[in-house]
């Protein structure tokens, strides 16, 4: 068994020309944590993050601060929205590189690479780059667990 | 000047530039300056390893090392998260009445413990009750690195300037509380409010969410509250200490080492994490500006600097005192008041020796000189760089002309009046 054969097919995807605020509104209405960043061809350029589109909101203290056990309240951050020059900016800008795997890429390796690399969906692509699934942890994890069944 | 003059010089001038074009880090700069230096003095027969260690003031090393020991102790004991939380929970989210508790907190610590320190631990805080507000916090960080730059000046720990002028011209911690304390109390309030008056503008917004500081929890942002005690209680000993180490004829390093030591057996914390957090490029900074200008004393540039301010002592030592508050400011403002002190340490030393006067006056006007020109740029005072490096990091950084726009104003109003009193109260000295 490979990738190929757990990954989702009906990939949502969003084109390298999209804005910060038109990637937000796909995020939301399909539920989703990853959107790979794609050209003309279907070819992966990059991917954003449903992480790198609230680190927009997170406040800077965080990054300071270790811990914030003693702030009841965020208060004003609650509130804090980012400015209407972010979101019609250009989603290139929070675009991340895309680490892939291959459609014939084995369930441990692509299991390793997402632990490796902090990943909790990856983008699968065919051997010209061309995007035809992604996977997320719960896919890999349950079909390597599926296996187990036929252990006596 | 002779050629070793010349090339000494050369070395410390261009280790000055680089540390002005913040191109190399300061402590690189300096400490390859001093390798310099020594390559030079060994190749021309003018210094040896020998003298460039007897030209490290371990006084002041030891002072520093010592209270960086205790404040590393302190540090995760969320001992200054809880004074800036008790601070924002007495403000009530009055933004005016935040800035002054900050402010003074900060000041307060800054006079026992190196400015340094208590800004680090202060400012993100600092940007943590600014943003729960919805607020700048750009007025808040600019003030508390200005404020426990001007309220260190009131004692011998207060600020690294102090603890060279200190070792060197033997004050004691007394001497600063009756020399330095009153005139800084009257600059520091007039910084404040030279402060409120250039923030009037971001202090007048009216924050967005001004309950949410009133649901900080302070007993949480303590959490090892028996440390705390422990160090604190340390720290009061080590500060009464200060207070009668000239009767005891201790030296200041020998008090705060000896209190380093006490917290180490008392708390045993885990050393290497302690230890960590001790600022080694400071003192590796300090130790190489040393080496450095011991090469110039021991080139003879000293020499030069001397017969030629010797001509101009000819004009009263009174107004003497004023230029040199002015020349120190403005030259710490460039470079930093760190190099400029230990540069004219050795030269005033040397002009008692020359002249046979009274220059205990002219160590005053060193330690107001570089203490208040420290507040003029971002690279003034190692206070200033730490509030500038955080504000990198976040949305609003601090450019080097914002900062000229605040604290020039409040470094020509601290000098105009330390000047004045310095004036005012000459016999004094």
């Amino acid at each position: 068994m490979n990738i190929s054969d757990c990954m989702k097919r009906n990939v949502i995807s969003i084109s390298e020309t999209a804005t910060v605020r038109e990637a937000a509104a796909i995020f939301s209405k399909k539920h989703i944590g990853l959107l790979p960043v794609v050209d003309m061809d279907m070819k992966v350029i990059g991917v954003v993050g449903l992480r790198d589109l609230l680190d927009l909101e997170l406040p800077d203290f965080l990054r300071f601060v270790a811990d914030v056990d003693f702030v009841h309240d965020f208060g004003a951050v609650e509130s804090t929205r980012p400015s209407s020059d972010i979101l019609n900016g250009s989603i290139t800008v929070l675009m991340k590189n895309a680490i892939n795997v291959n459609e014939d890429c084995g369930l441990l390796r692509a299991y390793a690479m997402m632990l490796q690399h902090g990943l909790h969906d990856i983008p699968v692509v065919t051997d010209e780059g061309i995007l035809v699934g992604v996977a997320s942890r719960v896919d890999i994890g349950t079909s390597i667990l599926t296996s187990w069944s036929e252990v006596n | 000047m002779t050629i070793i003059a010349t090339v000494s010089t050369l070395i410390f001038v261009i280790a000055l530039v680089l540390i002005f074009s913040e191109r190399i880090n300061r402590t690189i700069v300096a400490f390859a300056g001093a390798f310099l230096m020594m390559v030079a003095g060994v190749g021309f027969g003018f210094y040896d390893l020998e003298h460039a260690i007897a030209s490290i003031d371990f006084e002041t090393l030891g002072l520093l090392l010592g209270m960086m020991i205790i404040v590393a102790m302190l540090e995760p004991t969320g001992f200054f998260e809880y004074l800036a939380v008790l601070a924002a929970r007495a403000s009530r989210g009055d933004p005016v009445r935040l800035f002054v508790l900050l402010g003074t907190v900060t000041t307060v610590l800054s006079m026992f413990l190196d400015n340094v320190t208590t800004v680090v631990l202060i400012a993100p805080v600092t940007l943590l009750i600014s943003e729960i507000l919805g607020v700048s916090a750009i007025p808040y960080l600019v003030a508390e690195a200005l404020l426990s730059n001007t309220g260190g000046v009131a004692t011998l720990v207060g600020d690294p300037p102090n603890i060279l002028i200190g070792s060197a011209a033997n004050l004691s911690f007394n001497d600063f509380l009756t020399n330095s304390l009153p005139i800084v109390f009257v600059t520091w309030f007039a910084a404040l409010y030279l402060l409120r008056y250039l923030f009037r503008a971001e202090l007048s917004v009216p924050p967005r969410n001004a309950e949410a500081v009133m649901r900080l929890n302070p007993g949480q942002s303590l959490n090892q509250p028996g440390t705390a005690k422990k160090i604190l209680i340390v720290l009061g000993l080590a500060i009464v200490m200060f207070f009668v180490h000239h009767i005891l004829h201790v030296e200041p390093a020998f008090v705060a080492l000896g209190a380093a030591a006490i917290a180490l057996i008392w708390v045993q914390p885990e050393i290497e994490e302690t230890l960590e957090r001790v600022e080694w490029n400071v003192l590796i900074f300090f130790g190489s500006l040393f080496v450095m200008v011991g090469g110039l004393v021991a080139s003879g540039v000293m020499d030069v600097l001397i017969s030629f301010l010797e001509g101009a002592s000819a004009i009263p030592l009174i107004w003497f005192g004023v230029i040199l508050i002015w020349v120190v400011a403005l030259l710490s403002a460039i470079v930093g008041n760190i190099p400029i002190t230990v540069l004219l340490i050795p030269v005033i030393q040397g002009l008692a020796q020359d002249t046979g006067l009274n220059i205990t006056p002219l160590w005053w006007a060193l330690v107001f000189g570089a203490g208040f020109g420290g507040n003029g740029t971002i690279f003034g005072s190692a206070a200033n760089v730490v509030v500038v490096s955080l504000s990198d990091k976040t949305r609003t950084p601090i450019t080097a002309a914002f900062w000229l726009r605040r604290g020039l104003p409040v470094m020509l109003v601290t000098c105009t009046i330390a000047s004045i009193l310095y004036t005012l109260f000459y016999n004094w000295f």
